[in-house]
């Protein structure tokens, strides 16, 4: 809340600036501050051309949607450890040198204000043609710090720093660890009794069993045991079996993957005599799929839907505006940048909800769910449940307490229902159906077993729209692979488009849109969804 | 199904007698029964004091008409955290206690004591942060900055986000 009280002084003092400067004479950035009305809050700073050199088109990740926090967050979309925060602050003061005017131009630009960034871009690059280097240098430091290199130099022989003397590979650092035992925390006064940690007494077989029950409830928080003690971090590492059973779970696992449609549109289950397929079935003796080697590769590897969240495409395309009636100067029309979203949220049961809107995801995802996009289309019903919950329980409901702003955002909500590929692909499958009879390239759609398919429902009820997606993973720059111990994101966290049709059900016609604008669904994780 | 008493001596000399049933909750009383034979003796158990006893005795008793082994199959683990009524009241103590309990169930081997003791674990930790799941059980942080960042990368997958 701090940052909003020093970006609200800011923008007024920005405000007054600009309307000072532009007494005396028109100036030539006038995109002009007082009709763009100043945003309630910060818009993603995310924008494509903020990142053009940086890494892929991914900021580091968005924490997770903690109501409270998301009207922060969502204006710092790029920021999220504590370190990063000097990229959030905005200056308050004139820039004065390139690396200021750098910053203020890409300030602006995330606000929309193309013109006044232009200005302040040329004004960087006269002062210093290398300036954007030093820009990144400062602000996506990070990316590349804690690895030994300092700088994304390919010569590894002369990058050794002196600070690190030795660096054990994770593998045997992790085996290291094997007999150490819980250390119990030291005490705050110095000379009292140290506080009492009776873990720290109890038997590996008995960590195992806790740290069983953690895993299979998420297994994010067990990956979050592994950085509590040395101890927690080999057991993360060695307890195959607990991976297995998440590998082999509904909840998490591969289990709860579907690689046919498991339910209609409305998501009405379909019964089959057949056995559905699934790569890990629980009465049987498995072995780890080839090229992997244990059970937690697996689970990182190989093709995975999460329930436990959100998959959000942002899209930012620009759009040439009207020039000012008022100037005849016509080089200085507006452009409009133009935002939408496309959020997925999956569920186990082979369903899926999808929405496109240009609502913020602070305002619509934490109410993003199947049961609020149905009460949301079905107007009458949705009255009669407010009434209720008015007098009763209204806490605990979810579609109680939805603002009406977000009901009004969801009512263009789509049901729907997916699968992933089967590793096989058959020309006989259902995945048929859906296929359109004009494409030509009928085999390679389904080649790829990290390809989705999602069928929801059409704006009208003759459409119905398949999407055809694959499943990719977050880009690690190279920098960073390069140290010794490189980051390891999630994988298969990325929707990225191979097409996109409709199917109108009267005249058996496929129409394919065109994807020109859009951007891989990116995943996020929204607070106790997918747990019990 | 074995009627009578039998009595137990705790780690503080301690007698307590109870039903037979009751103690055959416990995999190790019930072995060592059907093992050397009711000789009416106290039968020691040398690694859980009284106070700790009574509690896990309190539990063999309520649960003492609960199916006997509780199957292990995941299946209806789907909640994993999941606690019944009574269980989560009786877990309801300091955090030393629930550890004694814990040992105390392994120690006799008895399932589903340990599972709920696990599982009452699991829940003070579900949603914490690494930070926070020291604090709670006061354990050191023994990392070096530099391990605890090359944990952190490795293990970034984990936070699936």
């Amino acid at each position: 809340m701090e940052d909003n009280a020093e970006l609200e002084s800011f923008r007024r003092q920005w405000r007054e600036e600009v309307s000072r400067r532009s007494k005396p004479k028109a100036p030539p950035a006038a995109t002009p501050a007082p009709t763009a009305p100043p945003p309630t809050r910060l818009p993603p700073t995310r924008h494509e051309a903020s990142h053009r050199n940086e890494v892929e088109e991914e900021g580091p990740p968005l924490a997770s949607f903690d109501p409270e926090e998301l009207a922060q967050q969502v204006g710092q979309l790029s920021v999220e450890s504590p370190e990063d925060d000097d990229f959030a602050r905005r200056r308050v003061t004139e820039p004065t040198s390139a690396l200021e005017h750098f910053e203020r131009a890409v300030e602006k630009e995330a606000e929309g204000n193309l013109g006044d960034s232009l200005s302040h871009y040329r004004k960087a690059y006269r002062l210093d043609s290398t300036v954007d280097k030093t820009y990144r240098n400062k602000h996506y430091a990070h990316v590349w710090k804690k690895t030994n290199q300092p700088a994304p130099t390919t010569t590894p022989v002369a990058t050794h720093q002196p600070t690190e003397i030795e660096t054990l590979p994770t593998p045997q650092l992790i085996a290291s660890f094997a007999h150490y035992p819980i250390p119990q925390r030291e005490p705050l006064i110095e000379g009292t009794p140290p506080p009492p940690c009776p873990i720290s007494t109890v038997p590996s077989e008995v960590i195992v069993e806790i740290l069983r029950h953690v895993a299979l409830n998420d297994p994010s928080v067990f990956g979050r045991m592994a950085l509590v003690c040395k101890r927690l971090a080999y057991h993360f590492a060695h307890e195959q079996h607990i991976w297995k059973r998440i590998c082999q779970g509904k909840k998490f696992g591969f289990q709860g993957m579907h690689y046919d449609f498991a339910c209609d549109l409305q998501g009405n289950p379909i019964y089959t005599l057949g056995e559905r397929y699934t790569p890990f079935p629980r009465d049987e003796p498995m072995e780890i799929p080839k090229p992997l080697s244990s059970w937690s590769q697996v689970f990182q590897t190989l093709p995975r839907i999460r329930y436990t969240g959100v998959y959000i495409s942002t899209v930012n395309y620009t759009r040439p505006g009207a020039a000012d009636a008022y100037q005849n100067t016509s080089w200085n029309s507006p452009i409009h940048i133009v935002t939408y979203y496309r959020y997925l949220r999956f569920y186990p049961d082979g369903s899926v909800v999808s929405l496109l809107t240009s609502t913020e995801p602070v305002d619509v995802v934490p109410y993003f769910s199947k049961e609020n996009v149905m009460a949301a289309r079905t107007p009458a019903q949705k009255k009669h449940q407010r009434r209720l919950s008015d007098h009763g329980q209204s806490l605990s409901g979810a579609a109680d307490s939805v603002p009406p702003a977000a009901m009004n955002t969801l009512k263009h909500g789509l049901p729907g229902r997916w699968h992933l590929a089967p590793p096989i692909p058959e020309s006989d499958t259902p995945a048929e159906a859906w296929k359109p009879h004009s494409s030509t390239d009928r085999k390679p759609l389904l080649s790829d077993e990290r390809d989705l398919i999602v069928e929801s429902e059409g704006v009208e009820s003759k459409y119905m729209y398949t999407m055809h997606l694959s499943l990719r993973s977050p880009t690690v720059p190279k920098a960073a692979l390069a140290g010794p111990a490189p980051p390891n994101p999630s994988k298969n966290t990325k929707l990225s488009w191979k097409g996109f049709w409709s199917y109108n059900r009267l005249t058996d016609d496929w129409g394919e849109f065109t994807l020109r604008n859009d951007r891989a669904y990116v995943f996020r994780r929204v607070r106790g969804w997918g747990l019990d | 199904m074995s009627t009578g008493t039998i009595t137990l001596t705790s780690s503080d000399e301690v007698d307590i007698t109870l039903d037979r049933a009751v103690a055959e909750r416990s995999v190790l009383i019930k072995n060592m029964l059907e093992d050397l034979g009711d000789s009416g003796e106290a039968i020691p158990i040398p690694n859980v004091n009284e106070a700790v006893l009574k509690k896990v005795i309190a539990w063999c008793e309520q649960h003492k008409n609960d199916p006997a082994s509780a199957n292990d199959d995941d299946d209806n683990r789907r909640k994993t955290t999941d606690i019944d009524e009574w269980d989560q009241k009786f877990m309801q103590v300091d955090q030393e206690m629930l550890f004694e309990i814990i040992l105390a169930a392994n120690y006799l081997d008895i399932k589903a004591l340990l599972d709920v003791g696990c599982k009452t674990v699991a829940n003070m930790i579900k949603g914490k942060s690494p930070e926070e799941i020291r604090k709670t059980f006061n354990i050191q942080n023994d990392f070096t900055p530099e391990e605890e960042d090359q944990i952190r990368r490795e293990n970034e997958w984990a936070e699936d986000r």
